[in-house]
């Protein structure tokens, strides 16, 4: 079950803008991808993601699957979830 | 925090006058830089040097006034002053990651590099942060002398389970550039470092994050420098100077402005060394028309500065560059068997 590594952070400022602090640097994340790290708690699968987005945007959970393994594929081979 | 250190490293790029750095900012004022910037729209706090834990209460300090605004907290550091309480200080102030650099794999080399015994200190170091959970990063500064090295060093890393490795091929400022017949690699090691990092990358991936760069005299294009001059970063020297990245009080027709006398914000906005290059205005060509302006803006200032007498020319590690030539030879340079040891008292080199 993934979750943020150790070090990284979420960051959320007024107006919607959202960074990943990460040990040198700055991530500047897009509102999905915002959704999908705040519901990696280390407790929920990818599918439990997927279910629960596909409520939130009233989608099928099919059409979200892609992307939200890809993202998460993405930032653990970065290292920016365990 | 402090141009002071009890290393002496031979790549380091800060300034090679040292003892002109020695009014420090107090604690007190580094707190109120600290919610400046945090005021400003500042995400990130490096606490650095020299040795930021040289001045421990005011490296605390300077943590715990960031973290309370939410800044991400980063330490750079030798280590080896880091003991337990020093390090509980530091976590309970909030510090969110520790960067401790090695010279070389093994004492004997790393020692000489450093200049004093510090290798088996700094493993007990990384060791006790390590044990503490709090994210850390492993660093170590490459150039001819460890470029051999480099599988030991990752090996070292991997024994160490170190989750983050910075494999820094050494740039050229400050003292880096007095020592730069010393430090520079050969085109051969610079080839066998991409291969052994892109093997270790494979079979680490998900276990390690591999840091590593290329130096920018053996490549075609220069690198995006502090993604852009007066863009992304700014660094507070030990004595309130505002410099746009770390090395650009080397740059001597530029003129700094203090945080003992202007607000962080009106430095960052309309300070003369911020303005001169900060955009693409002030390009030349061949910079003014090339696709990559704003890839890699131009590449660094402080390195056109240092090998061409023009902080506002095109970096010359750029193969478009008039003065690429400067890099050619500089790569072919003869390798120097003796470096000039960073200490504040300057000597200049045999």
């Amino acid at each position: 079950m993934l979750r943020l590594a150790p070090g990284v952070r979420l960051h959320q400022e007024e107006g919607g803008v959202a960074f990943l602090l990460i040990p040198e640097g700055v991530v500047e994340l897009s509102p999905t991808a915002v959704a999908i790290v705040e519901l990696l708690d280390g407790a929920r699968t990818l599918d439990d993601v997927t279910k629960t987005l596909a409520e939130r945007y009233d989608a099928s959970p099919d059409e979200l699957r892609d992307d939200v393994a890809q993202l998460c594929d993405e930032f653990r081979s970065k290292g920016y979830l365990r | 925090m402090t141009y002071r250190c009890n290393l002496q490293c031979p790549y380091c790029y800060n300034p090679l006058n040292l003892a002109a750095y020695r009014n420090e900012l107090d604690g007190e004022t580094w707190r109120r830089v600290v919610n400046e910037a945090a005021d400003i729209g500042v995400l990130q706090v490096h606490v650095s040097g020299g040795e930021p834990t040289l001045r421990p209460s005011e490296a605390v300090a300077v943590v715990e006034a960031a973290s309370t605004r939410g800044l991400y907290t980063n330490l750079i550091t030798q280590g080896t002053f880091l003991d337990d309480t020093l390090l509980d200080r530091f976590i309970a102030a909030g510090l969110e990651h520790v960067q401790i650099s090695i010279q070389a794999p093994e004492a004997e080399l790393a020692d000489r590099i450093a200049g004093t015994n510090v290798h088996e200190k700094k493993l007990i170091a990384i060791e006790r942060v390590m044990k503490r959970g709090i994210a850390f990063t492993l660093n170590c500064v490459i150039h001819r002398a460890n470029h051999d090295m480099l599988p030991q060093v990752i090996e070292l890393a991997e024994r160490l389970g170190v989750r983050r490795l910075e494999l820094a091929n050494t740039q050229f400022y400050g003292w880096a550039f007095e020592n730069r017949a010393w430090l520079m690699p050969t085109r051969e090691q610079v080839r066998a470092g991409e291969r052994i990092v892109a093997e270790a990358r494979e079979r680490l991936a998900g276990q390690m994050q591999i840091t590593y760069v290329l130096p920018d005299y053996y490549e075609e294009f220069p690198k995006p420098c502090m993604h852009g001059w007066g863009n992304a970063f700014m660094t507070v020297a030990p004595n309130g100077d505002v410099l746009p990245c770390p090395a650009a009080a080397s740059i001597t027709s530029l003129r700094f402005d203090s945080v003992r006398e202007r607000p962080l914000r009106e430095i960052w906005e309309s300070s003369d060394a911020f303005v001169a290059y900060r955009g693409t205005a002030w390009m030349p060509e061949p910079c003014r028309s090339c696709e990559r302006r704003e890839v890699d803006f131009g590449g660094c200032r402080c390195q056109a500065f240092a090998l061409l007498g023009d902080a506002g020319a095109t970096d010359p590690a750029c193969a478009k560059s008039p003065h690429h030539g400067v890099i050619a030879a500089a790569v072919e340079e003869r390798p120097t068997e003796t470096f000039v040891p960073r200490r504040m008292q300057t000597t200049t080199s045999a």
